[in-house]
């Protein structure tokens, strides 16, 4: 256990030296190194820090606009939706509206209907009535009725008006014969008759003919010249069914209208006016 | 046997003698120096950093923490003393493994040497940080009539530094020449195990106790616990 001075000393500059290189070869080299690196770590967290910073200012701004975006878009869905309940109910009213005068149009589309087959079938039913009373008549038409047919049609000739008289009168001058038929053959005693009673309705001796060969007259003619009086019971028929006729279209016509004009009267005249002689 | 590298001459020329002491000092002083500049030389500050430089970086900031730890502000300005003092240490200690080769710490001169370092270098720093009048003033704290205890307490602890490296690593190194010749097998692989850890703990305890005289010297009032880590150091 000896200390040698000389080696003391040496190593005294030994360490010193050691001192001076590892300061110029290690600590200052790694200081700086991790100096710098710190530096730049810091940086680094900064810039992160602000673009933390940023992104938060962006996601608020972004949870900003949503929200406002998500307002709109509850203010626009309310107004679509009180638009929609509006427009719904508009349809609705216009379809009730539709509905009712589809229905109101199709009811009296009904009644027209139901009208026109009244009226068909009254006038079916009046023209089977007219038919059966023709067969009728037809059927018991004998010598029997066509007396009584020519008895009446003197009768008629007897009670003629002196318009029609005055006008069988001009005729009958003009005229060669006068022309009596009759649906069939009448009694010559009959005949005589009504060669009597017209030549004295007449004042004129005209030769009468008589012709029963016409079916189905179920009346009788008188023809001169231009002139004819006819009574049978075919043509009363005629005018009922004509009548009845009128009568069925003038309800026909009243029953979509009932204010309409009143035409009953008239039709009731014209039939009378039927019964005269032409 | 050889206890002390200083009656290791390895070379002679004109009178001049090179021990191992010397010697080997300056192949620890070279690997040292070499190794740092070769893994320095290559530093990187970005985030790819080779394992070299993470071994280094991690032995700096270790040494700073501790530098930081005894109670100072600064560690850069103690970090290349009490650095350098650790590494040489450690590095010294632990080559004593490779056969041949003698630490140089186990010479009392080397020692000494150190220790007689640390003794200039603590009122050096405490002047450069507090002036020589404020320095002056610790040695008559707490009473002028301390001067003496004050001056002996240097001195003393001076030499206790130098004989505690010197006692530790001389004792390994005899614990084993002395267990070869008696049991040449396995034991002597377990002392320098041994010995490896009691050199890096001798290192430390140099380094730190380095650290703390500076720091309480270097402080405006002494701490009172600076003087139990004294105390408890060995």
């Amino acid at each position: 256990m000896s200390i040698d001075w000389l080696t003391v000393a040496a190593q005294i500059v030994n360490f010193l030296v050691l001192v001076w290189l590892l300061q110029r070869f290690l600590y200052q080299p790694i200081s700086e190194a991790m100096r710098r690196r710190e530096a730049r770590i810091e940086d680094r967290l900064s810039e992160a820090k602000a673009a933390r910073e940023d992104a938060e200012d962006e996601a608020r701004r972004l949870r900003e606009e949503r929200a406002a975006l998500d307002q709109e878009r509850q203010g626009l869905l309310e107004q679509a939706r009180d638009e929609a309940a509006e427009l719904r109910r508009d349809l609705n009213a216009e379809l009730r509206e539709e509905m009712e005068s589809k229905r109101a149009a199709w009811q009296r589309q009904l009644e027209e209907e139901r009208g026109d087959f009244a009226r068909r079938l009254q006038r079916r039913a009046g023209q089977q009535v007219l038919h059966i009373t023709e067969r009728v008549l037809a059927d018991f038409a004998g010598s029997d009725l066509s007396e009584r047919i020519a008895e009446t049609f003197l009768s008629r000739l007897k009670t003629l008006d002196a318009a029609t008289r005055d006008r069988l009168a001009e005729a009958a001058a003009e005229a060669e014969s006068a022309v009596v038929t009759t649906g069939h053959p009448i009694a010559p005693a009959t005949r005589t008759k009504i060669t009597r009673a017209l030549r004295e309705a007449i004042n004129q001796d005209i030769p009468v003919n008589y012709k029963d060969d016409e079916a189905g007259l179920l009346g009788a003619r008188l023809i001169i010249g231009e002139q004819t009086v006819e009574w049978s019971a075919a043509r009363h028929l005629k005018q009922l069914g004509v009548a009845l006729d009128e009568i069925l279209d003038t309800e026909g016509h009243r029953a979509p209208a009932t204010e309409k004009a009143d035409g009953g009267d008239a039709g009731d005249q014209e039939t009378e006016a039927e019964g005269s002689a032409t | 046997m050889e206890i002390s590298p200083d009656t290791w001459v390895l070379a002679e020329w004109h009178g001049w003698r090179l021990t191992a002491t010397v010697g080997f000092t300056w192949v620890v002083m070279a690997l040292l120096v070499l190794g740092s500049w070769a893994i320095t030389a290559r530093l990187s500050s970005g985030e790819s950093v080779s394992r070299w430089q993470v071994m280094l970086e991690v032995i700096v900031t270790a040494i700073r923490d501790q530098i930081k730890e005894v109670g100072t502000d600064d560690p850069d300005r103690y970090l290349p003393f009490i650095g350098t003092l650790f590494l040489f240490i450690a590095a010294a200690n632990i080559l004593s493994i490779i056969p041949g080769y003698q630490p140089p710490t186990g010479s009392l001169s080397t020692t000494a040497a150190l220790a007689i370092c640390v003794l200039i270098a603590v009122p050096l720093f405490s002047i450069t940080r507090r002036g020589l009048g404020a320095h002056l003033r610790t040695y008559i704290r707490p009473s002028p009539l301390m001067l003496p205890f004050n001056l002996i307490s240097e001195i003393s602890r001076t030499l206790a530094l130098a004989v505690r490296l010197y006692g530790n690593v001389m004792s390994g190194t005899v614990i084993v020449g002395i267990l070869i010749s008696v049991a040449p097998f396995f034991f002597p692989v377990l002392m320098q195990l041994l010995g490896l850890l009691t050199g890096l703990i001798q290192a430390y305890i140099f380094a730190i106790l380095a650290m703390v005289y500076i720091a309480s010297a270097s402080r405006a009032r002494p701490d009172p616990d600076t003087d139990d880590r004294d105390k408890t150091g060995d």
